[in-house]
């Protein structure tokens, strides 16, 4: 039972990467493709450039996830990301 | 000193998590992505399938003029789909020998719509077996089949993206690959599948980076459409959008008034003349019939390398030129152009083969990648002899995803020559044959020791494309003789193929039985020379 | 034709660059060719490519022409791989076959 305990433990930081790719990388790359549109260029092509670059975003949010030294770091970065991003996203809103 | 092994202990550590994100990220999907991949690669000639699924329509040796083609079926609309609020024709190019067209019915809400196939000679629906041709590996390519079109395309994305983390990873794991791809040690000793994936993940890969990519571009309204949603709130902000995209007439009302199309034909010559004479593509008519009718001919796909609309505008009861929209903007165009690059329509037949071959190695690729899989990890087993269940599932779903979709594929073209026709939903029953004979492949795969799965279904594969222009030239009047007396290199050309692509199966079924003997020979070679110093000694 | 002369031109320029490295080199020659030869093999490689590009750019447009243009190098890189394989393959039988035909001869002998 304990071995099993510790197994599920050793584990989590690989669950914790996972969702971070997964459902993290997809957060950024969609927050991005609306904090695009505070650029100085007309709607539909900011909109346009957003959707064009968001998988671009989202590959390299999964490839730092599984880089970086620690789970931790991993959602670190996400985060610091997403701090950037939210404010130019949220005066689009 | 210690920074130097810190930092190179740090590179031996993302060389290291970057192999398992490969291995995982390849492997996860990798049956979904090996699907996608070779209903790919065959859809560059879906035009040519179709031709091939529908005999019974004559080859044209000479595309037929587009002006004249555009107002056979105008007419012809008229009388099938009178009364509908917007049609759409393409017109034929070199490689279709009918008419597709479709337009809006009054049915549940705004999605309802009808379609047919035109003979472009007399206008008239042509009447040959109904099938979906070389359309259904098009849309099981990036909807697959059986499922809401919104859940298959979102599954085509994911696996589309885990490709997409595939290629960056594998491209950091082995930096060093292209420095060094022709200092390799190519070739030696039985360790082919991992050099083949390799081999084709190295030569391929611009390609197999621009073709997911694109492939994600194809459909990114839909995955990503939080910008969208964001900046437009009002129809109208979101049809500005829209006209960057694809061709847009603005609906409007109808005025009630009824009054016939000016000439059809004289609209698309004046598209001839911008464009060239066989490079029209659509034909868009909003409100046919009424006062308030526009027309809109676009640009056909040859010569450019975009899919951004260019088309001119007509006042449908006139005639005359009220727009010509030939520029979108920066952002558009881009993907106007990565849209072209993924769908490859504006190449020559070279070109088309060109995609076809490179996106058949990435296939390859996508295929040596899951069974290298198999073969490292039985290395690693403890009792190579009774793998665990995950290791045997994988080694059999491995089997019905490669080859067995090789026999579907052919099976779905034998059903093709097969079935009865008329008969009723014939054309869902040939895409029945194709998923219940790739259910029977796993069901062999599940039964048999892989090993022989393997052989036996290459040997099937190969038996059946082999036989496929057989049953061509027994079923049908055209069969290869025909064909390469008249120069009709479609049908021709598709024979031919499938008995390359049978050569090939058979040189994989031989290559994977001759790997079992390599093992037990291992002790051959010293028994010649000790025959032959015992008998010296006599 | 145009597809013709720009994969015999592709084939052409992967073959020279592939007989600018050591290894092949060793392996096809025996032995290392001289730096200038390696150095030339290079250039002209790289050249034959370009001159490929250009002729495709010049014929069709700038997009259709890179399209093309990275079709045919994918093409050509592959089979340029493949022969070095095949050459490989058949130098090592060859070499296999004259050992044993050696050792026999030697056992023989005596």
């Amino acid at each position: 039972m304990n071995a099993l305990i510790r197994q599920v433990w050793a584990t989590g930081p690989l669950i914790s990467r996972i969702m971070a790719a997964v459902f993290g990388g997809y957060a950024l790359a969609a927050l991005a493709s609306v904090a695009v549109l505070a650029l100085p260029m007309s709607k539909p092509q900011a909109v346009l450039t957003g959707m064009l670059a968001s998988f671009a975003i989202y590959a390299a949010a999964v490839i730092w996830v599984f880089a970086a030294r620690s789970a931790w770091k991993s959602w670190a970065g996400l985060i610091v990301a997403a701090a950037v991003l939210t404010p130019l996203a949220w005066s689009v809103g | 000193m210690k920074a130097d092994k810190e930092a190179q202990r740090a590179g031996r550590g993302i060389r290291q998590s970057m192999s398992g994100l490969h291995t995982w990220a390849g492997l996860l999907l990798g049956w979904v992505l090996y699907a996608m991949f070779l209903t790919g690669t065959v859809s560059y000639f879906k035009d040519e399938l179709s031709q091939w699924t529908r005999p019974e329509l004559a080859r044209l040796s000479q595309v037929p003029d587009q002006a004249a083609v555009a107002q056979r079926i105008a007419d012809e609309l008229g009388n099938v789909a009178a009364g509908s609020s917007q049609w759409s024709i393409r017109l034929p190019d070199g490689r279709n020998n009918s008419v597709y067209a479709f337009w809006r019915t009054r049915g549940q809400g705004q999605r309802a719509f009808g379609e047919a196939n035109f003979d472009p000679t007399t206008g008239q629906k042509i009447s040959s077996r109904e099938t979906l041709g070389g359309e259904f590996f098009f849309r099981f390519h990036f909807q697959l089949h059986y499922l809401p079109v919104v859940w298959g395309r979102w599954i085509a994305g994911i696996a589309a993206m885990f490709m997409l983390v595939a290629i960056i990873s594998g491209v950091i794991t082995h930096k060093r690959i292209f420095v060094d791809f022709f200092t390799f040690r190519w070739g030696k000793g039985q360790r082919s599948w991992l050099e083949a994936h390799n081999a084709l993940s190295v030569f391929g890969l611009p390609f197999h980076f621009m073709i997911t990519y694109t492939g994600l571009v194809t459909l990114m309204a839909l995955y990503m459409p939080w910008g969208e949603n964001a900046a437009f709130k009002t129809p109208a902000e979101r049809q500005q959008m829209t006209s960057e995209l694809s061709v847009f007439i603005q609906p409007g009302k109808p005025s009630g008034q009824s009054a016939p199309l000016a000439s059809v034909e004289d609209m698309v010559r004046q598209a001839q003349e911008r464009w060239g004479k066989g490079n029209v593509g659509r034909v868009t008519f909003v409100h046919p019939g009424d006062a308030a009718a526009r027309v809109a001919v676009a640009r056909g796909e040859a010569g450019r390398v975009s899919m951004s609309p260019q088309y001119m505008e007509f006042e449908g009861t006139t005639g005359k030129l009220l727009n010509v929209r030939d520029s979108v903007g920066a952002a558009a165009e881009t993907r106007g152009v990565l849209y072209a690059l993924h769908l490859g329509r504006f190449s020559d037949t070279q070109t088309r083969w060109l995609y076809f071959l490179v996106s058949f190695m990435g296939t390859a690729m996508v295929g040596t990648g899951l069974v290298m899989w198999t073969v490292k990890r039985r290395s690693r087993l403890r009792d190579p002899e009774r793998p665990h269940f995950g290791f045997r599932l994988v080694e059999r779903l491995n089997i019905a995803s490669i080859v067995g979709l090789s026999i579907a594929m052919t099976a779905f073209l034998w059903a093709n020559r097969l079935l009865p026709h008329p008969m009723e939903a014939r054309a869902d029953w040939e895409i029945h044959a194709f998923f219940a004979v790739w259910a029977l492949t796993l069901l062999h795969a599940l039964l048999r020791p892989a090993k022989a799965a393997w052989i036996e279904q290459f040997w099937t594969a190969a038996a059946l494309l082999f036989l496929l222009p057989v049953l061509n030239a027994l079923t049908t009047q055209r069969p290869l003789w025909h064909s390469l007396a008249q120069g009709d290199w479609v049908f021709a050309g598709i024979d031919v193929t499938c008995w390359a692509l049978a050569l090939l199966h058979v040189v994989l079924a031989v290559r994977t039985a001759r790997n079992r003997s390599i093992v037990q020979s291992k002790r051959m070679p010293q028994v010649p020379v000790a025959i032959a110093s015992s008998g010296a000694a006599e | 034709m145009i597809h013709l002369l720009a994969l015999g031109l592709c084939l052409a320029g992967f073959a020279a660059l592939a007989f600018a490295t050591h290894r092949q080199q060793r392996d096809i020659f025996g032995k290392a060719l001289p730096r200038v030869t390696t150095y030339g093999l290079r250039a002209a490689g790289a050249g034959v490519l370009l001159l490929a590009l250009g002729i495709l750019v010049a014929a069709k447009s700038w997009s259709v022409g890179l399209v093309i243009f990275s079709g045919h190098t994918t093409m050509a890189a592959a089979i340029v791989f493949c022969a070095l394989i095949g050459w490989g393959r058949l130098a090592a039988r060859t070499a296999r076959r004259r050992q044993n035909d050696a050792r026999v001869r030697s056992v023989t002998r005596r």
